[in-house]
């Protein structure tokens, strides 16, 4: 109930006869915080420009049918990369991410679910390239499965895991108590109260989360550099022994090279990675998700 | 089994991971920590030896010749750059949140706040970018000549203004990451404020910035806190950004804000390959012991922000934040 | 949910079949040696245009990347400036360094005002600059080398690879052997303990070192021969380096095969040995054979495909012609070393 919030702001609320000292902090403090707004919208829209612009310039339909050759070609087999380890990142951490959200929510007095509710908020502390390095000595060397699908995914769904629990157990939380209550009252079991009348409640909030992990996902960089390695090709249907492409490498190498080709492409999948994890986030605030203000 | 026993399994999954990420670190760093006992911290010497002569014998692990890991340029490195993101990030992190509460309403507070918001989504690569391209010439050519000439007479500030590649870029693209997680967070706490204190200090005579500064702002110092911590956390892990515009500072501490630094996380990135040509394998397990090291003071600065969110109480939480 | 679900496996099966058609080729992983990956990547089109059924990706990691997973096996062909060590032989038994052809590493510097002029330092003098000793430009040490010319009072800013660099290896071998002091202080390899240096810059790749330089005035880098196109255009100075007779030689055909002509001989069988700091008054300074790291044991059409690749890259009529070295400013190898590389191509199995 914050009325203030929601009424035209009286910027000038100096009253005459004001000593002059306060109205000067008043207006310096307004002042600083317009420079703070300003500041901060001068490089959002610095950065979005650059990259969108340099990026849209540098886009072409060859992009996304011929792979990379080289330091040159296109980004088809960065692009099914990108979209075949986030979607095998996601096949494993939604199930189990989403399971770890719905204990926590619904069991969630136990001494197991407090811990896991704390243990989900230090994963995600952790650095991501400890994960990377992790998954290279573990997976990549350890079990001997060289660059692969499946060593990326599987360090991208740990990255993953902890987000979409949260999201879930949060999402649980707002489904009314009566809901479940008469759930209950008409006998049936605990298994169908949550999956079949909870879950589908706090469907949109679950999406959410998982919108969510998919865009950090996405992004990635630095543990895929050491699990999935690089592909010039496209996806051979192999989980293991074989490396593959995915757009932030394009972004990281390319940018670097001393060849116009090889910046179009670093700027290519900038503009593709930013804007799909842009549109992610829209789709998750606006259209599933119900606005917070 | 019941469905609450097969769920509690599932659940387990999260522990597990993270426990098998620590425990794999603690073991394999662990040759690494008794090699390098304390000193790890306190030295300025990333050596890995000669890699060309054979393999010696130190305290019963083979090592090469002259091979000593010192990580204090790393430590201070990252403390410095978190230091300066931070010193951006929470003046401008509360301005915004101040302007965002309290200057625009409806939906015009909807937008901007969301705009602000889609910062927090853009990948680290992505702004590493934009800081490879734009900031370090930016930096270079407009920002640092200035600030030599105006603070020069600061030991920190004096020097040549060097290549824009270095600590102060470094500080700034980290701020411009972490500013709307503050930002946002400060917002929400400050909207959720009960409008009756408002009103209070307005009746007695308070302008409305005065209301927000002395009335308002102090509600939520502990929102704020738990944000910072937050942030900084996220700041401590950052890699692929830093890397790009960090310089890549090998042993040495930076004299001056222009000067290169290396941190952590991407020196991790950054020598894993160079590790993996020592024979003995002391390179790698030490790159672990980095690791670990990290890994702790994230988790702890995480862990921290989190109890202080818990025992203060909960004051907005922006959704899908983690 | 079932519709998604169904969704989901018909485009998990539509990617899975748009590669199976792939599957029947042999998928080869080279990665390593930036100052190799511009050859690298004017090979494999040509190469793959007359080979259809082998696919070659190409990855510019650095050199030690390019040993360390052609030993783990992640990759199939490590590229590579520098040698394996015979500890490393020793530990991995069974692969082999197979020379393509012989590049050479250049010194950039960006000095404004004197890029067009081609500096003159020898390995003492590299050597006090990376190691913190020689500070400034207009050094006592530099100006002797360079009578006559104005240099300024600006503190150099010394450039190094961070990633495990064969352009390292080399580079530091020349100033080991050149000078006593950096030997016993410093030393050689792919990754050394560069001295502290305030304001020394660390770079990823050759590509990386370019860029430092550009945007560095008062820098100074080693940069691979095979970057010299975007050296030039960006305008940077390329200096004369001192070789073991006394005399400033510029990296050219001239130079490096003369060099070659005097330390070629001594190459091993294993092909393992240094070529930096030939004797000779034309020979250049720092050169090198650029190795493939490759395992003698592999899957049989792997096996195949490399041996073929190998035999192509170095055949002088093929992937050895002057249209692909000139290109980078390499030298292809001599008949005797090439005979010895066969050899060792044919140990692949």
């Amino acid at each position: 109930m914050s009325a203030a919030g929601q009424q035209a702001p009286a910027l000038s609320s100096v009253a005459p006869g004001m000593r002059l000292s306060r109205r000067v902090f008043s207006m310096l403090g307004w002042a600083f915080s317009g420079v703070a707004m300003l500041l901060l919208s001068v490089s959002m829209v610095w950065i979005l420009a650059v990259v969108l612009i340099r990026g849209v310039t540098a886009l072409s339909p060859a992009l996304f049918t011929t792979v990379t050759q080289g330091s040159g070609g296109g980004l088809a087999n960065a692009i099914e990369g990108t979209a075949v380890l986030s979607a095998g990142a996601l096949l494993l951490a939604v199930p189990l991410g989403a399971g770890a959200g719905i204990y926590v929510s619904e069991f969630g007095f136990g001494r197991w679910a407090a811990s896991i509710r704390f243990l989900a908020d230090v994963l995600v502390g952790v650095p991501s390239i400890v994960l990377g390095y992790f998954g290279y000595v573990t997976m990549v060397e350890g079990l001997g499965w060289n660059f692969s699908v499946a060593a990326g995914s599987i360090v991208l769904a740990i990255i993953c895991l902890p987000y979409i629990c949260r999201t879930t157990e949060l999402a649980l939380g707002q489904v009314s108590r009566d809901l479940r209550e008469a759930a209950y009252a008409l006998g049936a079991s605990e298994g169908r109260v949550i999956l079949r009348i909870c879950v589908p409640a706090a469907l949109p909030a679950i999406l959410t989360g998982i919108l969510l992990a998919l865009a950090v996902s996405v992004g990635e960089t630095a543990p895929l550099l050491y699990t999935a390695g690089w592909s010039s090709y496209l996806w051979d249907g192999a989980l293991v022994h074989s490396p593959i492409g995915y757009l932030t490498y394009a972004i990281w190498t390319f940018i670097n090279e001393p060849f116009a080709s090889a910046n179009a492409l670093a700027y290519a999948a900038a503009f593709l990675v930013t804007t799909f994890v842009l549109a992610i986030s829209i789709l998750a605030r606006f259209v599933i998700g119900r606005g917070r203000y | 089994m019941t469905f609450r026993t097969w769920l509690a399994i599932i659940a387990g999954a999260l522990p597990a991971s993270l426990a098998a990420v620590l425990l794999f670190l603690a073991l394999y760093a662990w040759p690494a920590i008794h090699f390098n006992g304390w000193g790890f911290v306190v030295r300025d010497s990333w050596n890995l030896g000669n890699l060309y002569a054979d393999p010696v014998d130190i305290a019963g692990m083979s090592v090469q010749p002259g091979a000593q890991y010192g990580i204090l340029f790393l430590i201070v490195g990252t403390l410095l750059s978190t230091l300066i993101a931070l010193l951006v990030a929470v003046p401008v992190g509360v301005g915004a949140a101040i302007f965002l509460a309290e200057a625009v309403a409806g939906s015009l507070r909807v937008w901007i706040s969301f705009f602000v918001e889609l910062l927090a989504a853009i990948p680290s690569v992505v702004f590493g970018l934009w800081g490879y391209v734009v900031l370090i010439p930016f930096m270079a050519h407009h920002v640092f000549p200035f600030l030599v000439d105006g603070l020069g007479f600061i030991p920190i500030f004096a020097g040549p203004p060097g290549s824009g590649y270095g600590l102060l870029t470094a500080g700034v693209l980290l701020s411009l990451m972490i500013v709307p997680f503050i930002a946002a967070t400060l917002r929400d706490a400050l909207v959720s404020q009960p409008a009756p204190l408002r009103e209070a200090a307005m009746a007695m005579g308070a302008t409305r910035f005065e209301t927000i500064w002395r009335v308002i702002l102090p509600g939520v110092v502990k929102v704020l806190i738990s944000a910072i911590f937050l942030a900084l956390g996220r700041a401590l892990g950052e890699t692929m950004a830093v890397l790009m515009v960090s310089g890549n500072a090998l042993n040495y501490l930076p004299q001056n804000v222009y000067a290169p630094i290396s941190t952590m996380a991407a020196f991790v990135v950054s020598q894993l390959d160079s590790a993996l040509q020592d024979p003995s394998g002391m390179a790698v397990r030490s790159l672990a012991e980095i690791a670990l090291v990290l890994s702790i003071i994230s988790i702890v600065i995480n862990a921290a922000a989190r109890l202080m969110l818990v025992v203060w109480g909960r004051v907005g939480r922006p959704a899908g934040a983690a | 949910m079932v519709g998604v679900a169904l969704a989901a496996l018909v485009a998990a099966g539509a990617l899975v079949t748009s590669g199976e058609a792939f599957a029947a080729q042999t998928q080869v992983l080279e990665t390593g040696s930036t100052l190799l990956y511009p050859l690298f990547n004017l090979w494999v089109p040509a190469y793959t245009d007359k080979h259809g059924d082998v696919k070659i990706t190409t990855q510019g990691t650095g050199s030690g990347t390019g040993i360390s997973e052609a030993i783990s096996k992640v990759a199939q062909i490590g590229a590579s400036d520098a040698y394996m060590s015979n500890a490393q032989m020793k530990a991995n038994k069974g692969i082999l360094n197979i020379p393509l052809a012989i590049s050479s590493q250049m010194i950039n510097y960006n000095i404004p005002g004197l890029n067009g002029e081609h500096m003159k330092l020898s390995g003492p003098v590299l050597a006090g600059i990376y190691d913190g000793h020689v500070k400034y430009w207009d050094d006592a040490a530099i100006a002797k080398l360079n009578a006559g010319v104005k240099l300024p009072h600006q503190q150099i800013v010394p450039v190094h690879r961070t990633d495990g660099s064969g352009d390292t290896f080399i580079f530091s071998q020349y100033l080991s052997f050149s000078t006593p002091g950096w030997s016993k202080s410093v030393g050689y390899g792919t990754t050394v303990s560069w001295p502290a240096v305030q304001g020394g810059i660390g770079a990823e790749g050759n590509p990386g070192m370019v860029n430092a330089l550009k945007g560095t005035p008062y820098s100074i880098a080693y940069i691979g021969i095979s970057f010299k196109n975007a050296t030039d255009a960006a305008k940077l100075g390329e200096a004369m380096l001192k070789n073991r007779d006394g005399k400033f030689v510029l990296p050219d055909q001239k130079t490096v095969k003369a060099a070659v002509d005097a330390t070629a001989s001594k190459t091993p069988v294993d092909e393992r040995v240094s070529l930096i700091f030939a004797p000779g008054a034309e020979s250049y300074p720092i050169i090198n054979y650029e190795y493939a790291i490759v395992n003698t044991e592999q899957p049989s059409e792997m096996a195949a495909a490399l041996k073929s690749f190998f035999t192509w890259a170095i055949d002088p009529a093929a992937g050895g012609s002057e249209h692909f070295m000139t290109a980078v400013g390499f030298v292809p190898l001599p008949p005797h070393i090439a005979a010895l590389s066969k050899k060792q191509i044919a140990m692949i199995h």
